[in-house]
């Protein structure tokens, strides 16, 4: 499946890039699930940073070259991302590298980046100890659990005045992670925990799960699930009559989320670190071209992809030479205004400063309810 | 324990569901001795092919049913008489080996078709809720459970009751005394497999339209098919039932009273005990061909 998969990336990748490769280029390395139970979501990520190279090279590329990017299936496994990383250094010789995806993957691929002093962006992975680990060359454009956790158990707690609360979350660390930092966030604010379940990826029927968050009697679920679980998990909530509030984590509030769902996405609330109905106009024109190249709107996975690689590439225009050391020392004074707020990295190379919206979907749009801009942690 | 008869209603309903996935393989695996990785596939491109005829068609469910048949059994049909006709009587490596590589084919192309998005077939009836005292159904879930019933009733009827699947059975105990009375083994062998896959395909469809239909989905059919195959013997079509039955109730239970999270692990324990204890399957009459 790998080598297949990588075949058909690479013929993809030639068939972009041979205009390109008249003059030299520099090439970025990209690695994302494009196969298995994440890669619908891998994929919106490359999406959104294809769009920012296309933008890039119509305004002329950085450095006065094209820009090209080499695409590898991490399949979110460590394995494989450490495999494909290797690759995109020792064979096709990038000059920084963006993805992962899984916080575990990346974490697998941050030490390969370390050891070829190769910069490393990452726009999704949100494990909170990634940056705490004194890497040098890695960056994170992402909201982490943590950060989410407080800027939202405020807002719940106040909004939407829940006393008891059950979790859910998906079988692995970005799900546990989200459950216990939410659950610990919610209890300082005097929210009781009636419930704790976990379900594997790719998991299709969760009556069990849902006969059991019925008896707990919760005021609301909370629920850390990525589309593909998350749509049948909601199908399932509504098939079996439970009318608790719904707030989710992951990509919740895209178009494709809600099409799956139908009706059964009317109320949800959705805590989200980036919504296509932001009301500004940098924002307005992302989802406009982004519409435009995909037909569909733009969710938390294309916007990752996109602000990642916009980072990347005006740290390598700032930096002034396809150069590792200069461009991760650009990364670090890096100031880049993006759909949804302005992006800065504290020394450690966590992302700060953008916004997190909490939505709600109703007739099929997802609806601002509150927007905070996350501070220095 | 008040919620224990919808533990066993959620379990029996999973439960059947999984019987209907692993007949199709046992089937091929019993009568055949092909042990068919491809199943899992099979399964998926009928979700995805009922996905396309239900919503780029416009099909209505069960014409989409009858055409995703027929077109899965030609394949079946196909796949027989092209690539497993070669690899006949030569032991179980080589077919382990092509039925892998079908798998992988038919995942990346039906990936490359219509990609990573999971894919929603329009089901029959409404999905609403259905109170049976204090247990919850949906109708669709009782309809899909009759559909299976009769899936299943309608394959054991094929093949005891039918002059083919007097065939079938005469071929897979002697092929060589079956070839003498005049059978003719070569479409027998083609015609098992179109079966077993309509019976996956038909699966897929079904259960696609009460999860939704996946391309990746394959590799987690295959892995609870052989969990049931194992459980309930080889080409037992009772085994086959009670097996999927025990593992989806097992499961329930599990999940009820222990915790949701490590589901998974009940089924492969199941499978450990049951090659420990009873290795050709809890249901299974030994095997009898020689």
């Amino acid at each position: 499946m790998n080598k297949w998969s990588q075949l058909l990336s690479l013929t993809g990748l030639v068939a972009v890039s041979t205009l390109a490769s008249a003059q030299e280029t520099v090439k970025i390395g990209v690695i994302e699930p494009l196969t298995g139970s994440v890669a619908y979501n891998g994929l919106a990520s490359v999406n959104g940073a294809k769009l920012a190279v296309e933008q890039r090279n119509a305004a002329g590329g950085v450095l006065g070259r094209k820009v090209e990017l080499v695409i590898e299936d991490g399949q979110c496994r460590p394995a494989n991302s450490v495999n494909a990383a290797e690759k995109l250094v020792q064979r096709d010789k990038v000059v920084a590298l963006q993805g992962a995806f899984c916080s575990s993957a990346t974490a697998a691929v941050m030490p390969v980046a370390e050891k070829y002093k190769v910069p490393f962006v990452t726009g999704v992975s949100s494990k909170a100890d990634l940056t705490e680990k004194g890497m040098q060359y890695f960056f994170r454009s992402a909201e982490t659990d943590r950060l989410m956790s407080k800027t939202f158990s405020k807002i719940l707690a106040d909004k939407l005045q829940l006393k008891t609360v059950a979790y859910i979350g998906v079988n692995d660390d970005w799900g546990r992670g989200g459950v216990e930092d939410f659950s610990k966030d919610l209890e300082a604010l005097g929210v009781k925990t009636v419930m704790k379940e976990y379900f594997d990826h790719g998991a299709t029927d969760f009556y069990t799960l849902l006969t059991k968050l019925r008896a707990s009697k919760a005021d609301g679920v909370f629920v850390a699930a990525e589309t593909q679980d998350g749509s049948i998990l909601v199908k399932q909530f509504k098939e079996f009559g439970i009318k608790t509030k719904i707030f989710g984590v992951g990509s919740w509030a895209t178009s494709d989320f809600i099409g799956l769902t139908g009706d059964a996405s009317e109320g949800i609330y959705a805590a989200v670190p980036y919504a296509s109905s932001l009301a500004n106009d940098r924002n307005k024109a992302f989802v406009e071209q982004y519409s435009k190249a995909y037909k569909e709107k733009p969710g938390k996975y294309g916007a990752a992809g996109y602000n990642a690689m916009n980072i990347m590439l005006d740290a390598v225009a700032r930096a002034g030479k396809a150069e590792p050391e200069a461009i991760r020392d650009a990364l670090r004074k890096t100031d880049y205004a993006a759909p949804n707020g302005r992006y800065r990295f504290t020394d450690k190379g966590e992302g700060y400063g953008f916004d997190v919206v909490l939505v709600q979907i109703s007739q099929r749009e997802p609806h601002v309810v509150a927007q905070s801009a996350t501070e220095k942690p | 324990m008040e919620l224990l008869p919808q533990y066993l209603a959620n379990g029996l309903v999973t439960g059947s569901f999984y019987a209907l996935s692993a007949l199709g393989l046992t089937l091929i695996l019993g009568l055949m001795r092909v042990v068919n990785f491809a199943h899992g596939e099979l399964y998926m491109l009928g979700g995805v092919m009922g996905w396309w005829a239900t919503t780029r068609l416009g099909l209505d469910f069960f014409s989409g049913l009858v055409l995703v048949a027929v077109v899965m059994g030609a394949f079946g049909w196909l796949v027989d008489r092209f690539l497993i006709e070669r690899i006949r009587n030569q032991g179980e490596e080589p077919g382990i080996l092509l039925t892998i590589g079908l798998s992988i084919f038919l995942a990346n192309t039906a990936l490359l078709a219509v990609g990573t998005a999971p894919l929603k077939v329009e089901a029959p009836i409404s999905a609403g809720p259905l109170f049976l005292g204090t247990v919850v159904l949906t109708k669709l879930r009782v309809f899909a459970v009759v559909v299976c019933a009769l899936l299943i009733v309608a394959a054991w009827l094929v093949i005891h009751k039918t002059r083919l699947g007097r065939a079938m059975r005469a071929t897979f105990q002697d092929p060589m005394a079956a070839q003498l009375v005049g059978v003719r083994t070569a479409n027998v062998y083609a015609a098992t497999f179109a079966m077993g896959t309509v019976i996956a395909s038909m699966a897929g469809m079904l259960l696609g339209s009460i999860y939704s239909a996946q391309v990746a989905v394959g590799g987690l059919v295959s892995m609870k098919a052989f969990v049931v195959v194992i459980l309930g013997g080889m080409g037992s079509f009772a085994g086959a039932i009670a097996g999927g039955l025990l593992l989806g109730v097992v499961e329930a239970l599990w999940g009820g009273y222990v915790a949701t999270g490590w589901v998974d692990i009940v089924g492969f324990a199941l499978v450990i005990l049951t090659l420990v204890f009873r290795p050709y399957g809890l249901f299974s009459k030994r095997a009898e061909r020689a």
